[in-house]
């Protein structure tokens, strides 16, 4: 089959990217021009809102086959919900650093346009076809990410998390880009579908292999897949709170979104020990994840290790990519991007101005002293830790039934016997909040928009866990990705 | 309708009551008035039409309830002891009773799903999902080491519940059923070869095992009862949710037979350890809560019994067993929770003598503790009976062990009335007063129902242990090849 012309252009389909280009670019002229860091806030939601609009408009559209640049940008389903789920995340960790900024002192004006920014490189990299795209992605939502990390100026370890991101993600571009070399090298494409094609019937597959191991690697950093992870936890504590909500979620969002493309196009056509390679690193990232996350005191870093436990999860729908495994993982995403977001902002709530004061303890007594906050959390923590008739569960279910599917059973068992440990340090929040008390002086930092925020990431959690049939239905269609082959 | 409405009418009902809790007298009607409605439409079920809708189509799942067969008893007994449990939560509760009804209600809700389920994933989202309200109750209203509790019963139950959740979803894919519909996955499981049903069965033992609960599997239930709230409100919620028996009854044996008839007969031995332990446990408890705890294990290991019997009688007779006990173990703690407000212990070398100055506390303290050692007449006596017959078909060993507890509780039930009512206490206490007399009318009324008008529920009972009977003997004589041929020669 022959390829369209290089500048066929579906503006439905590049609508959201160049929303949030323009947004990220008045944002900053705005910002410019205004003392508090609010006006550049509300540009921000604003263009991640219309971004969202144009995104919706597309997904009910019906047009799954839309492609830009000859099949380089993608607008099928799971390009375009996980470009949803992407503005979702960011538009919460707007929300959630609305008051946050002003109250730590970092409310510098390119705060939002570098969020936003990054934010586009994750739909970038969730929408993109070929492996060009995928590096442009990667590198637009990282380099945001790494300044973002270091916001909190002449904090030591603010400044050491953003420095240690910058160091092992540009390890991880590193590697990306020789996996690139590689795999064009055997197969002189960088079109997704046309590597797959042209390794399908033999030629350089231990070079490809190679590569794909090295693409694996690259994209696994940004995934925090085991043994890949080990930024994370230190970069999710140094980091500002606020950041991390948005770290946690969008990056992480990005990361898959590209994994699972790539799992489901080119791996099948590469040699089986890299799918082997991969199912180990699954069950290291299990099991690595939970059992750190379990020693863990400090609720913020319980949640960094909990965000590489849930990388696992989905490692399972990535092996599973070609047996619903693509729906299952857009699924979790989805629910993930919601629960985990909202479980930072109610940590954002709770911690001190300079982001100090994580520790289980400031937990105890929020039952009495703040019910609506504490009610909020434990929906969280209830859904992160795969409680019935709350997203969280579902995803867990279609999860491991792809696993299952595709013959992992024993991964699945493994990431069903790790979920129990999960749930014992989830629930070990809900112990503190309502079964302890206080010691502290309550907490009375309140902020309306981090309230919205929390609300829509609540409704967002139940809705999916109550019914979740629409949304599955929804990112089922089409057997398979639009991979341009 | 009306079985989504009885799951649906004490849901709404506890998010009314959160929303309210501010004034008292009208969260306690909206509270009873849930409480009432749930009620009659659990009296409505039999007969009722099942409900089925679609909720997660693309992994075959959809909200399928159906209130009829063991689901239209147990369903009553639920909804029937929720009554006092509610009556004595709003007035006994000092802190928060408002939450603690919350609680009763979702948990009500929960068990009403769990028993009406007719979709496997549905009936795990329910048997998951009640899980909460009991972790909550016992964990903000429980006793002083109620933390320990609480960790405890959430090890044992999130353990046990997701070798359920891995069994389930292989289930499905293993035997390539077209969607977790009960009828769907019946018509292929039991073709599944006889080790991969061992296994699967395994997977679904060992979270239904953890809520029979089945010695060595027991020793959070003890604990959750000692340390839960003393009005005995949260442990009649306990003794409703021990319902792996229903579990092994509506899904494990049905689905997978031939994996039951292998790793049954351990299970039955195992129960009737548990009937002999738990029996020889409430002799040895000097706390009235340990010892109720105790005394209903006992009662849980013989309906282990009447259902790893597998034989007919004893199915039915274990569900009905499984109804009945609710009420009348539920009764007695709530009986414990009114000798707790007169004396503020647990500790039964304290009483002694009540009998004097309570007479109406006494007799009908003894009305329930003779339906709970299951005298003739009242509720347990049926489905004790019934269970341990069934079983006597098939294994009579295990079934001699298992009534060697029903003697033991003569023995400890009569020693309970002694050591709390009779003998020479000092101190008087009050007798009943009006609010508890209506606690315990529900009660009563449910003793005395289950112990009579065992016929008609039975029936309804039976109607659903057919199939499972048949769905046994599907593997038990796989047609020979030439059989058929052979029968019709001898014609």
């Amino acid at each position: 089959m022959s390829f369209p012309g290089v500048l066929d252009i579906d503006w439905n389909v590049m609508a959201p990217a160049v929303a949030l280009l323009i947004t990220a670019i008045a944002a900053l002229v705005f910002g410019l021009s205004s003392r508090d860091s609010r006006g550049p806030a509300a540009v921000a939601l604003l263009g991640v809102l219309t971004a969202a609009i144009f995104t919706v408009a597309h997904l009910f559209s019906g047009n799954e086959g839309a492609a830009s640049f000859g099949l380089r940008y993608l607008g099928d389903v799971p390009a375009t919900a996980l470009t949803l789920v992407i503005l979702v995340g960011t538009a919460i960790a707007i929300l959630v650093s609305w008051d946050q900024l002003e109250r730590g002192g970092m409310g510098q004006p390119e705060y939002y346009p570098l969020m936003v920014l990054s934010a586009l490189g994750a739909v970038v990299m969730a929408s993109a076809g070929d492996l060009i795209t995928l590096i442009l992605g990667l590198e637009i939502m990282s380099l945001p990410a790494y300044a973002l990390s270091a916001w909190r100026t002449r904090d030591r370890q603010s400044e050491e998390a953003g420095m240690k991101y910058f160091l092992l993600g540009a390890f991880g571009s590193a590697m990306l880009i020789y996996g690139t070399a590689l795999l064009y090298g055997a197969s002189g494409s960088f079109v997704y579908g046309a590597v797959a094609a042209s390794l399908t019937g033999g030629g350089l597959t231990l070079l490809a292999t190679a590569g794909g191991a090295l693409v694996l690697a690259g994209l696994g950093f940004k995934a925090a897949l085991a043994p890949f992870h080990q930024w994370a936890p230190d970069v999710y504590t140094g980091a500002p709170t606020v950041v991390v909500t948005f770290m946690s979620v969008v990056i992480k969002v990005g990361a898959f979104a590209a994994l699972l493309r790539i799992a489901a196009t080119v791996f099948p056509a590469l040699q089986p020990w890299l799918l082997t390679a991969l199912a180990i690193i699954v069950a290291l990232t299990l099991v690595v994840g939970n059992l750190t996350a379990l020693m863990q005191r400090g609720v913020k870093r319980m949640l960094a290790y909990s965000s590489v436990a849930h990388a696992g999860y989905l490692g399972l729908a990535l092996l599973a990519a070609n047996h619903g495994g693509v729906a299952a993982a857009a699924f979790y995403l989805s629910v993930y991007a919601l629960m985990n977001a909202g479980a930072f902002a109610v940590l954002t709530l709770v911690m001190d101005a300079s982001d100090q004061g994580d520790d289980l303890e400031r937990f105890a007594g929020l039952g009495r002293t703040r019910p609506g906050l504490a009610a909020a959390m434990a929906v969280f923590m209830l859904s992160l830790g795969g409680i019935p008739l709350l997203g969280g569960f579902t995803g867990k279910v279609l999860v491991f039934q792809a696993a299952i599917d595709a013959g992992y059973v024993w991964l699945a068992v493994l990431g069903i016997a790790t979920s129990v440990v999960a749930l014992f340090y989830y629930f070990r929040v809900i112990a503190y909040m309502y079964f302890r008390e206080s010691s502290h002086a309550p907490h009375t930092f309140r902020s309306a928009p981090a309230r919205v925020a929390i609300v829509v990431a609540l409704a967002g959690t139940v809705l999916l866990g109550i019914l979740p049939g629409w949304w599955h239905t929804l990112l089922s269609v089409g057997p398979r990705f639009l991979a341009g082959n | 309708m009306t079985a989504v409405l009885t799951i649906l009418v004490p849901l709404v009902t506890a998010a009314l009551v959160l929303l309210l809790r501010g004034s008292t007298l009208l969260t306690r009607l909206v509270a009873m008035a849930g409480a009432v409605a749930t009620l009659v439409l659990a009296v409505l079920l039999p007969g009722s039409r099942p409900f089925s809708a679609e909720w997660l189509p693309g992994l075959g799942v959809s909200f399928s309830v159906d209130g009829n067969g063991a689901a239209s008893v147990l369903v009553f007994a639920v909804a029937l002891m929720m009554i006092p449990a509610l009556l004595v939560a709003l007035t006994r509760v000092e802190k928060g009773a408002a939450g603690f009804a919350a609680l009763l209600l979702a948990a009500e809700a929960g068990l009403a799903g769990i028993f009406m389920a007719r979709d496997l994933i549905v009936f795990y989202v329910f048997w998951e999902a009640t899980l909460v309200p009991g972790l909550l109750l016992l964990g903000l209203y429980g006793g002083e080491k109620r933390r320990e509790a609480t960790a405890k019963y959430l090890v044992y139950a999130v353990t046990g519940s997701f070798f359920m959740l891995v069994g389930i979803l292989a289930l499905k894919t293993l035997s390539g059923a077209a969607s977790f519909d009960v009828i769907d996955l019946m018509l292929v499981t039991p073709d599944l070869p006889v080790a991969t049903q061992t296994w699967l069965f395994i997977g679904l033992a060992v979270g239904m095992a953890v809520k029979l609960p089945i010695w060595p599997l027991h020793s959070w239930l003890v604990d959750l009862n000692e340390q839960n709230h003393p009005s005995g409100a949260a442990d009649v919620l306990g003794s409703l949710y021990k319902v792996g028996a229903f579990g092994f009854f509506a899904w494990g044996i049905p689905l997978l037979p031939a994996g039951a008839l292998r790793v049954g007969p351990i299970l039955l031995a195992l129960a009737a350890v548990t009937a002999l332990y738990g029996a020889f446990g409430a002799i040895g408890s000097t706390h009235l809560k340990r010892f109720l705890a105790y005394g209903s294990l006992s009662h849980m290991g013989i309906i282990g019994v009447g259902i790893f019997g597998m034989h007919l009688a004893g199915l039915n007779g274990a569900m009905y067993f499984l109804a009945a006990q609710m009420v009348s173990t539920g009764g007695l703690f709530l009986v414990g929770g009114m000798l707790y407000h007169r004396r503020r212990t647990f500790d039964l070398r304290d009483y002694g003598g009540l009998a004097k100055s309570a007479p109406a506390l006494a007799a009908l303290g003894l009305l329930v503790i003779f339906a709970f050692i299951g005298v003739p007449g009242l509720s347990n006596f049926p489905g004790e009976f019934m269970s341990l017959m069934g079983a006597f078909q098939n294994a009579p060993w295990p079934a001699a062990v298992a009534t060697l507890a029903v003697i033991a509780a003569g023995v400890y039930g009569v020693n309970l009335y002694q050591r709390v009512f009779q003998g020479d206490g000092e101190a008087p206490v009050k007798d009943l007063d009006a609010l508890e007399m209506y606690v315990l009318l529900p009660v009563v009324v449910g003793v005395l129902w289950f112990g009579v008008m065992a016929a008609p529920q039975l029936r309804r009972i039976e109607a659903q242990s057919q199939l499972t009977t048949l769905q046994l003997e599907r593997v038990a004589t796989p047609p020979m090849p030439g059989e058929t041929l052979s029968l019709g020669g001898a014609k």
